[in-house]
């Protein structure tokens, strides 16, 4: 789960990590408070999971009251790169001297923890490694390691921290990886870790969290109390909500195939062929979610399944492809039925079954004699293209390679 | 010795009361695994019948290991305990553990998996279907370790190592004419014990295997780069499919370690990197499994 920055900066706080003044804003009236409190001039920052937010204008410095409530006005209805912004982070101003970037992630390579590290932040790390690969460091944290201030001043030096701010940065590279392990983030990012402070006043030169992005591993949100506090029930999907009660994996996409399938990766495989026999088609159908029933899915998993994709308007066909491993297609196909019997048949449903018994399914479906549904076996080509077809068929039985 | 385990090795459950343990621990002995035991502190001292067959329950794996000589194990426990589970079966000294447990934390997948390979233990998962061994010896039964369906596949030349379960069933489907020596699940999560990579070059040193499948999915970014490296390194083809080429960035599809992030680890990228490499990938699992055909035609014999 990706936090807000106003949530992420909340756990640098918590971790003793310096931040500037900020207040949570969700609409002009708590602009116009928060930056009479915090003083100008002052940024205003669209609060959005998604990246170049300031190319697209969701970053504005105002300069009085006035000023602040027309700028907020402006952003507060904006959709940024597809998201739509949930609120305005009312920050205080800050003279930048310089900018670092710092950001500890889970590395799928090395199996272990990565500190990524610039003394020349302000941009993307990436654009960053692009023009100046010298100046990224990589370092690594081992799982098993007893990561200390001895071991952070080391790290803080071979990052290339400017000497007068190599304690300090110790101390928040230390504290931002007991954010990471207390939280079990998989990411937190601070951009720019930046030193502010006036010029011309050494004692007044700080380090300060500018910007962060902090990501939360779902697996443990056991141990936190299911991340209740940064639940977000006015921006999530309402099929994503309703997925999720049931504990399926459900993500909501733009076409209007609705896809289902056992197994994360036969659902990606499928959209995949959705989408291609969209292309071949020249129709450009595309899928409008994926749908994982997971393994050993029973009746009631299939139903609720087929009801959270036929409820969606956008849908205006299913495909259903499931590989009988451990999941029985019986009881997937009986699901189905459970679902019609409930929906009645509105859409038409294109049913690929094989494997633990995709016979027995298929039959039950073709005793059925449900209109609405057409089923094939096994997946080849000349199937495929059917499935994205959209008018309703006489019922197809294709069961000749069993 | 196939892939990791002998033929008739002695192999434990952890978690083998429960739901999820009871159901995979009947299917593996009706496969032919030589299942000697079951771990449960709270049943230690009790046995599960199994269709006749008593399986003795332990309270933990040092005891199960000291009176079966277990060389493996299956972990099928919740992930809040997985991994006190995991670490308890590296400390009892066996040697493969088999995680299929789906929903670990991923810093406990991190600290087990770096205990492990401290103490020379190679884990196989989480959330992954298992590994499947297919003797070569017409007599004798392989080992099925996890939930990969039995009787789907019979001994051949391939081998295949996938990040996804039903994918890995979907392949074995296609090519089981041509038959395997073992099929390996590597397992969805971000880290995992034994990596595409590993498997590919414990395939390179598996005499009977000539040719391998592989399966991959969006997420990460250096996998497919390492996969090519490692190919470098091989005498034995390689043919991949991967899944996803139609994955939105920023959204996690299903696997925690399936996800586009900052335009890093598409589909595309990484069938780019394997083709550089030489390993032909297919768009869809059948034209993947059509691709191994034309590689197998050009051996010389098999």
């Amino acid at each position: 789960m990706d936090l807000y920055e106003y949530q992420a900066r909340e756990l640098l706080e918590e971790h003793g990590i310096p931040t500037p003044k900020a207040i949570f804003a969700q609409n002009s009236h708590e602009v116009d408070q928060a930056a009479e409190q915090l003083g100008f001039p002052c940024v205003l920052k669209a609060q959005v999971k998604i990246g170049h937010r300031g190319q697209a204008g969701g970053v504005k410095v105002v300069k009085d009251r006035d000023d602040a409530i027309l700028t907020s006005e402006e952003i507060f209805p904006m959709t940024i790169h597809g998201h739509k912004v949930s609120g305005l982070l009312v920050a205080e101003a800050k003279n930048i001297i310089h900018e670092y970037y710092v950001s500890i992630s889970v590395d799928r390579s090395s199996r272990d923890f990565d500190v990524l590290a610039t003394a020349n932040g302000g941009t993307e790390v990436e654009v960053i490694a692009k023009e100046h690969p010298e100046s990224v460091k990589r370092l690594h944290i081992g799982a098993l390691e007893d990561f200390d201030l001895e071991a952070a001043t080391t790290m803080a030096r071979n990052i290339g921290f400017y000497h007068a701010d190599v304690d300090q940065a110790a101390q928040i590279l230390l504290n931002m990886w007991q954010c990471f392990k207390d939280n079990d983030a998989t990411l937190v990012e601070i951009n720019p870790l930046a030193k502010i402070g006036d010029p011309d006043d050494e004692s007044s030169k700080s380090l300060c969290a500018l910007d962060a992005k902090i990501s939360l591993d779902d697996n443990a949100a056991f141990r936190h109390d299911g991340w209740q506090r940064f639940a977000d029930p006015v921006h999530s999907d309402p099929f994503e909500a309703q997925a999720r009660q049931h504990g399926l994996h459900y993500v909501h996409l733009t076409g209007e195939v609705g896809v289902i399938g056992n197994g994360a990766g036969l659902v990606m495989s499928s959209l995949d062929a959705v989408s291609d026999a969209g292309k071949d088609q020249g129709n450009d159908i595309a899928p409008a979610n994926f749908l994982d029933i997971g393994g050993g899915a029973s009746v009631d998993v299939m139903r609720h399944s087929l009801s959270i994709v036929m409820s969606d308007p956008q849908v205006e066909s299913v495909f259903v492809n499931v590989y009988g491993g451990i999941t029985s297609c019986e009881q997937v196909a009986n699901g189905i039925l459970a679902a019609l019997d409930e929906l009645g048949e509105s859409k038409p449903i294109i049913v690929r079954f094989d494997g633990n018994a995709s016979q027995e399914g298929l039959r039950i479906l073709n005793d059925s004699r449900r209109s609405s549904c057409m089923y094939a076996t096994p997946w080849k080509k000349q199937h495929r293209k059917r499935y994205v077809s959209l008018q309703p068929r006489r019922r197809h039985v294709d069961d000749t390679v069993y | 010795m196939t892939l990791f385990i002998e033929d008739g090795a002695p192999v434990i459950v952890q978690g083998m009361t429960g739901h999820q343990g009871m159901t995979h621990t009947a299917r593996m002995l009706a496969a032919g695994t030589n299942i000697v035991g079951g771990v449960n502190p709270r049943k230690s001292g009790t046995t599960v019948d199994f269709d006749g067959k008593q399986i003795p329950v332990y309270a933990d794996c040092t005891e199960a290991k000291e009176h079966t000589g277990a060389k493996a194990s299956v972990v099928f426990v919740p992930p809040r305990f997985a991994k006190g589970a995991i670490v308890e079966a590296i400390e009892a000294g066996i040697g493969l553990i088999v995680v299929i447990t789906e929903g670990i934390p991923v810093a406990d997948t991190a600290y087990v998996v770096e205990l492990a390979m401290r103490e020379g233990v190679r884990i196989v998962g989480p959330n992954c279907p298992g590994l499947m061994t297919l003797s070569a010896n017409s007599d004798a039964k392989g080992v099925n370790l996890g939930i990969i369906p039995d009787g789907i596949v019979s001994r051949g030349p391939l081998g295949l190592v996938s990040k996804s379960g039903t994918l890995t069933y979907q392949l074995m489907g296609e090519l089981a004419d041509i038959g395997f020596t073992a099929c390996l699940g590597a397992g969805g999560d971000p880290i995992v014990g034994t990596t595409l990579t590993e498997a590919l070059e414990a395939f390179e040193q598996d005499e009977s295997t000539k040719a391998v499948v592989m399966i991959g999915e969006i997420g990460g970014q250096c996998r497919a780069r390492g996969c090519a490296m490692a190919h470098e390194h091989m005498t034995k083809p390689v043919v991949a499919y991967i899944a996803g080429f139609t994955a939105p960035e920023g959204k996690q599809m299903g696997h925690a370690g399936a996800i586009v992030s900052a335009g890093k680890g598409t589909a595309q990228d990484k069938k780019e990197a394997l083709e550089a490499a030489g390993i032909p990938v297919g768009r869809t699992p059948g034209q993947a499994a059509a691709l191994m055909r034309k590689v197998l035609d050009t051996l010389p014999q098999l």
